[in-house]
């Protein structure tokens, strides 16, 4: 857990929406040079309601919508941070991130390392993933996989309320490029988040199940699914450690290889393709520094190797789930 | 030379002067390059900018230190020197040295600093325009009437990218001011197969103020620029210009340029060449004498020949510099 929140803070229950809405509020308030921009994001609050209410708050100088082209979005963002400003810039669906794609990887990611001084581009592009809801091929990609391989960038992919707010205003104070990816499909998850103001670092991996006989390492909105597979596991009598990096590159690994030395069994989760994904990096990053500590082989759960299809039978067959890695764990164990 | 016209010089005799020497420091600066490039002293490839420099100069000339210039194009030893890059910093990173305006991270096609405004990341063609408009973007939020200026070539302008910074900036009425270098070949396609009659006609869907301009006449360039960035600081937003340049060089260099005619080749260089133009006319209007341009030159070739010097005395980088600057923010596994 972050050394920032006192764990006797008085907390409240709160929606992810509610608690992205109000980091992105503490944020603008803040900072004059913060400004929140993109597609519907002003009057409109956004297609999911995260910037709602900001406009009439602070206005058309710092909250304010773009024509429909996430290239500029993307650049626009790039030279408004390199100006001066932090721009916060909302990209409606993950899905669209290839189309800023040339101005995250060829651009932002590289600006710090070009310049070569203390010039950097603190920017903040938020995105939308998450599969469940029928959208389809093109509204609901976890795209954390296509820019991990990005040095330069910062990737950041919270689970509970808590982690979104906190991450957030950190990632909007940070000096890097950061891609904040959001489960538009976990929006409405309620948890308790602390009433004072906090941040939590970005680079911190946190526990969220304590846990000896298996490491779960989940990412995003599968962090969920793993607690779920964890507490059906205990019923059988096997606690699972569950592991929220939290922030995706740089990946923070220690407590991943500490709790794996203690466990002796990982499994990883990831609502992407398994084939290249986070969970094999994750796996990659076992074997090289704690491969002796594992009994036996690392089970990664994710989606097939395959596009989101539309059916309904067949959306759900594609979306992994806590039976997925309630299934993955026990076979590692049986192994 | 006796069969052109005489052109009148139609800016005050200093500025004149300093036009003439800063196509000449970019000639010089750039010939040098050439030879230290074929001698194998300066790494991977370079492109030059010959028959370019008087729209680089004339758009130099017309910005203040503090107005952004974002680069664009292949041709962009000459804006850096145009945007006050000293030449010393851009010969060591050519060289990829420790002391180049980028510590050897960028080489010839991404020089950038900071304190010159110079935003130098250009080499996915026809995308800097994108961050110009941020710039712009951020110098409204401050409340400045700072300008952006971008450069583009005609090629880059087939990059949807390009037009999306257009919609941008009309959509914001920023102060952006694009500028279009058409030397009519990317790389080998030639201009002409583009369909629009100019290519400033690119701004006129946007309502945007547009001019095409001779962009081997430095004046050309300079009043051209001049008067779209004083609309822009004025708040009347955008405009496009096209300054129709020849290219008097490869592509890059070792580039056989098999597809270019040899004769209407020869004839631009003739015609066309901004920097032999801009000194008979100097001359024609006794602004400057022949003595006086020897003295210039012998000047810049100092000049170009410590920064040579410079470059050379400059340690290549350490090879764990690869891994510095990665992130600004320390991090877990960068070393901090």
């Amino acid at each position: 857990m972050s050394q920032q929140v006192d764990v006797q803070a008085e907390q409240t229950e709160q929606t992810i929406r509610e608690s992205l809405n109000q980091a992105l509020y503490e944020e603008l308030e803040r900072d004059d040079s913060v400004i929140l921009y993109g597609e519907d994001v002003a009057e409109y609050g956004g297609l999911y309601k995260i910037s709602e209410g900001l406009y009439e708050e602070f206005g058309d100088d710092r909250v304010f919508d773009t024509p429909l082209a996430e290239t500029t979005l993307g650049g626009s963002a790039v030279g408004a941070a390199l100006a001066g400003a932090r721009p916060i810039v909302e990209i409606m669906y993950a899905d669209f991130l290839p189309i800023a794609g040339d101005h995250l990887i060829n651009y932002a990611a590289k600006m710090y390392f070009n310049y070569g001084d203390e010039t950097s581009v603190p920017m903040v592009v938020r995105s939308m993933y998450g599969t469940g809801d029928g959208h389809g091929l093109h509204h609901g990609q976890s795209p954390e996989a296509w820019f991990m391989n990005v040095p330069g960038l910062k990737i950041v992919m919270p689970s509970t309320p808590k982690d979104y707010k906190g991450l957030l205003k950190s990632a909007i104070r940070d000096d890097d490029p950061v891609l904040f990816l959001e489960n538009k499909m976990r929006y409405g998850e309620s948890g308790p988040v602390p009433e004072e103001e906090y941040t939590i670092p970005l680079c911190e991996t946190d526990i969220k199940r304590r846990g000896d006989d298996a490491t779960v390492v989940a990412i995003g909105g599968m962090v969920y699914e793993a607690l779920e597979a964890a507490e059906r596991l205990s019923d059988r009598g096997v606690e699972c450690e569950v592991v929220d990096p939290r922030t995706v590159t740089p990946l923070d690994t220690d407590p991943i290889l500490e709790s794996v030395e203690k466990t002796n069994i990982l499994v990883t989760a990831q609502e992407a393709p398994t084939f290249g994904g986070f969970g094999s990096e994750v796996a990659a990053q076992v074997i090289d520094d704690a491969f002796f500590y594992l009994d036996a082989p690392v089970k990664r759960v994710g989606a097939p190797f395959t596009p989101i299809p539309f059916a309904e039978s067949l959306e759900e067959a594609y979306v992994p789930t806590a039976e997925d890695i309630e299934t993955a764990v026990i076979d590692a164990i049986e192994t | 030379m006796w069969e052109r016209m005489t052109q009148d010089v139609n800016v005050d005799d200093d500025t004149a002067r300093r036009f003439l020497e800063e196509m000449l420091r970019i000639d010089i600066f750039e010939e040098e390059t050439k030879e230290r490039f074929g001698d194998g002293e300066i790494p991977g490839f370079v492109h030059l900018s010959g028959g370019h420099e008087g729209s680089h100069v004339g758009m130099g000339a017309a910005m203040r230190d503090e107005d952004w210039l974002a680069v664009g194009g292949a041709r962009l030893i000459g804006q850096y020197i145009a945007k006050g890059v000293p030449l010393p910093e851009i010969m060591a990173e050519l060289y990829g040295r420790v002391d180049g305006s980028n510590r050897g991270h960028g080489g010839q096609m991404h020089v950038a600093d900071v304190d010159r405004k110079l935003y130098g990341h250009a080499a996915t063609i026809g995308s800097g325009q994108n961050p110009a408009v941020g710039l712009a973007l951020a110098e409204k939020v401050k409340g400045t009437d700072n300008v952006a200026v971008t450069t583009i070539g005609d090629g880059g302008t087939s990059r949807g990218s390009f037009h999306t910074a257009l919609v941008f900036a009309a959509y914001w009425d920023l102060p952006v001011v694009f500028v279009i270098e058409n030397n009519q070949w990317a790389i080998s396609t030639p201009a002409e197969s583009l369909s629009p009659d100019s290519l400033s006609d690119y701004g006129d869907p946007h309502n945007m103020a547009t001019e095409s301009v001779d962009g081997s006449d430095v004046e050309e360039v300079y009043r051209a620029v001049s008067d779209a960035i004083e609309r822009a600081r004025n708040g009347e937003g955008p405009s496009v210009i096209e300054s129709r340049v020849v290219r008097l060089v490869p592509h890059f260099e070792g580039d056989k340029e098999t597809y270019r005619d040899e004769a209407e080749y020869e004839r631009l260089k003739e015609e066309k060449d901004p920097i032999e133009n801009y000194r008979e006319r100097l001359l024609e209007n006794d602004v400057l004498t022949e003595g006086e341009i020897e003295d210039m030159v012998a000047n810049i070739q100092d000049e170009v020949s410590e920064a040579v010097e410079f470059a050379r005395e400059s340690p290549e980088p350490e090879p764990e510099a690869a891994y510095e600057h990665v992130y600004r923010t320390p991090l877990y596994g960068q070393g901090e």
